[in-house]
C-alpha cells in the first residue's frame, strides 16, 4: 500500500518531529508498505529537506513540504497535494497545535483530516492530545476565561470533525473512554505510543564524572516551564549540594519563541545551569545517559509523554508533577517517579533530592521505567496500524464498488527490490 | 503459564494460556508460536479462557503472530475471551482484526471447513 502521512518531520522543530521520525522508520520495514509519502511543513528559508535514503528492505520514502505553520491555507495545501498522490490511504500525526500558535490556523489546519476523507481517502489521525483534558490557562492557550470558553467550543467543533474520519487513535486509554462516551462515537482506538529503540542497550546507572545532572528535555515555553527548576536548583544548593547541573535539553517550543532566552536572563546568576539548544538524535543516548535525574516541570499535561518514553529507554529516574490524571496514566503505563506538586519549587527540590540523596531510590526508579520502556516497540505499535489501514482500505473499497468483489485489502506484499 | 497442544493435523496447534499474559509470559508464548510455526503449523489456536489480563505486549505477540500465519496461507485464532480480555481487544479495536471464537471446539471447526 501508499501511506501518505501529514506530520512535521526532521529536520523540522515541530512538535512530534521525532515521533513521526521512529513511526515512519518502522513503518517502512513492513512488507505491506510498497511507499511512504510525507506531506510535512515548509522549513524556514525554503531549505530543502535532505533527501531520503533507501536501504534494499525499505519501502522507497517520498517527502512533500506543503503546509506551513500558522497558515490558514493549509487544509487546502494538504487536500490538493494528496489528490496529486493518490495515496491508499492518508494518516495525520497531530496534536491541536500542529498547524499554528495562532488559533484560527490551527483550528483550520485541523480541519484537513475531514475535507481528505471527504475527497474519498480513507484516512485516519493519531491524535496525541485532547481538549478535554487539557488545563488550557496553564497550557498558555487561554489568558480569559471567556476565551478560554471560546476555545473549548471551537476545539469541541473541530474534534467532531477530526472523529468524523475513518479511525482515530489516540494513546491514552482515559482518551478513548472520554472521547467515545462524550462525542458518542465508535470510531476511537487505543494505539499505545510505543517505545522508539529496537533493541535497548543494557540499563547502566554509573554516572560520568563532575557534577551530577538534573536534566530537562522538550520544546519548552508553553506548558513545559523551567523556571520553577531552577528555582528547585537554589533550594537543593542552600541544602548544601553543590555539586549539581541543570541541564535544560532543547528549543523553545513553537508556540513560545524567545522562551529560553528569557529564562536565560532572568536566571543569570547561576553558574551551574546549561542549555544545549536544538538536541539531534545522536546526541539524545549521551543527554539521557549522563542524566542523574530526569525532570518533567510540566504545568498541564497534554497526552502521555514520549519524554518519559524516552528517559525510561535510558534507564533514568523520573521526577513528574502530580497533575490530573497524568499520574494514573503513567503508572498505568508501568512507570513510576517521585512525584512533586506543581507550580511549587520547595515540593520539586524535594522530589529531586529523594533520589539524589538515595542511589538505591534512582537505580529502583531507573530500572521500573527501564521495563516499562521496552514493554512495546514502535515497529509493534506500527503493525497495528496496518491492520487498521487495511481494514479501512478495504471499508472504503466495499463502499465504492458494494456489487464488485471487495477483494483483498490495500496491502500487497511489497516486491523485493535489486 | 502456556501449554501446546498439536492437533491431529500437523498444520494446526493450540497454545493454552492461562493467568496473567503480560510482558513477563509474553517471551514463552512467543517461543510456542515461533516453535509451532518452525514445524509448519499454519493454523494456531490461542485458548484465553484461563486468561484474566492482557497488555499491550500480548496484543503485540498476537498480531505478530496471526501477521506470519498468514504469510503462511494460514491464521492465528483466538477463543475463550473472557470479559476483561475483551474489553482490551475493544479499546483497541482489535476485535474486528482477530477471528475470535466462544471456544477451542468452534475454532477447531473453523480451521477443519477452512476458515
Amino acid at each position: 500500500m501508499h501511506v501518505a502521512i501529514v506530520t512535521t518531520y526532521p529536520p523540522g522543530k515541530g512538535s512530534l518531529n521525532e515521533y513521526a521520525y521512529h513511526f515512519v522508520r518502522a513503518l517502512r520495514q513492513k512488507s505491506e508498505v510498497g511507499q511512504v509519502t510525507l506531506l510535512v511543513d515548509e522549513l524556514p528559508d525554503g531549505v530543502p529537506y535532505p533527501s531520503a535514503s533507501s536501504e534494499l528492505e525499505e519501502a522507497p520514502l517520498h517527502i512533500v513540504p506543503c503546509w506551513r505553520f500558522d497558515d490558514v491555507r493549509n487544509a487546502w495545501r494538504i487536500g490538493q497535494v494528496v489528490r496529486q498522490y493518490q495515496p491508499d490511504v492518508v494518516l495525520f500525526n497531530l496534536q491541536f497545535a500542529t498547524f499554528g500558535a495562532g488559533k484560527v490556523p490551527a483550528s483550520l489546519g485541523l480541519l484537513a483530516p475531514k475535507l481528505v476523507n471527504l475527497a474519498g481517502f480513507p484516512t485516519m489521525v493519531l491524535l496525541h492530545n485532547i481538549m478535554e483534558t487539557v488545563d488550557l490557562r496553564k497550557a498558555g492557550f487561554a489568558s480569559q476565561p471567556i476565551m478560554e470558553k471560546v476555545i473549548r467550543i471551537a476545539g469541541n467543533l473541530v474534534t467532531r470533525a477530526i472523529l468524523s474520519v475513518d479511525k482515530v487513535a489516540v494513546t491514552i486509554p482515559k482518551y478513548v473512554e472520554i472521547l467515545t462516551a462524550k462525542y458518542h462515537t465508535d470510531k476511537v482506538l487505543l494505539a499505545p505510543h510505543g517505545t522508539f529503540e529496537e533493541h535497548f542497550p543494557e540499563p547502566t546507572f554509573e554516572l560520568p564524572p563532575g557534577p551530577r545532572q538534573i536534566m530537562a528535555f522538550g520544546k519548552f515555553g508553553t506548558y513545559k516551564k523551567v523556571e520553577i527548576l531552577l528555582d528547585a536548583l537554589r533550594i537543593l544548593e542552600q541544602g548544601g549540594r553543590s555539586d549539581l547541573e541543570v541541564v535544560i535539553a532543547g528549543t523553545d517550543s513553537p508556540n513560545a519563541p524567545g522562551y529560553l532566552q528569557s529564562v536565560q536572563a532572568q536566571y543569570a546568576d547561576l553558574p551551574n545551569v546549561r542549555f544545549t539548544g536544538y538536541v539531534a538524535e545522536e546526541e539524545v543516548p549521551r543527554i539521557f545517559g549522563e542524566a542523574a535525574v530526569a525532570v518533567f516541570p510540566y504545568t498541564s499535561t497534554t497526552g502521555s509523554s514520549g519524554v518519559l518514553h524516552q528517559a525510561g529507554s535510558y534507564a533514568r529516574a523520573a521526577v513528574l508533577p502530580r497533575i490530573g490524571d497524568f499520574a494514573e496514566v503513567i503508572t498505568e503505563e508501568g512507570y513510576d517517579g517521585e512525584f512533586f506538586t506543581p507550580d511549587d519549587a520547595p515540593s520539586l527540590a524535594q522530589a529531586i533530592a529523594n533520589i539524589l540523596d538515595n542511589d538505591d531510590r534512582r537505580r529502583e526508579l531507573g530500572m521500573r521505567n527501564y521495563m516499562a520502556a521496552c514493554g512495546l516497540p514502535i515497529s509493534d505499535v506500527v503493525d497495528w496500524y496496518v491492520l487498521h489501514f487495511d481494514s479501512i482500505i478495504a471499508a472504503h473499497r466495499r463502499r465504492s464498488a458494494p456489487d464488485d468483489q471487495a477483494g483483498t485489502a490495500g496491502s500487497q506484499p511489497r516486491a523485493a527490490r535489486v | 503459564m502456556a501449554t501446546t497442544k498439536q492437533h491431529s493435523d500437523s498444520a494446526a496447534a493450540t497454545i493454552v494460556i492461562s493467568g496473567r499474559f503480560d510482558a513477563h509470559q509474553v517471551p514463552q508464548v512467543q517461543q510456542e508460536i515461533d516453535n509451532l510455526q518452525a514445524s509448519g503449523a499454519r493454523f494456531i489456536i490461542l485458548d484465553l479462557k484461563d486468561v484474566n489480563f492482557v497488555d499491550s505486549s500480548a496484543l503485540a505477540v498476537m498480531v505478530r503472530g496471526m501477521k506470519r500465519c498468514r504469510e503462511r496461507n494460514g491464521e492465528l485464532l483466538l477463543c475463550g475471551l473472557r470479559q476483561p480480555v475483551r474489553i482490551i481487544f475493544e479499546l483497541t479495536r482489535m476485535d474486528k482484526a482477530f477471528r475470535i471464537f466462544d471456544s477451542e471446539e468452534s475454532a477447531q471447526s473453523a480451521v477443519i471447513a477452512g476458515l
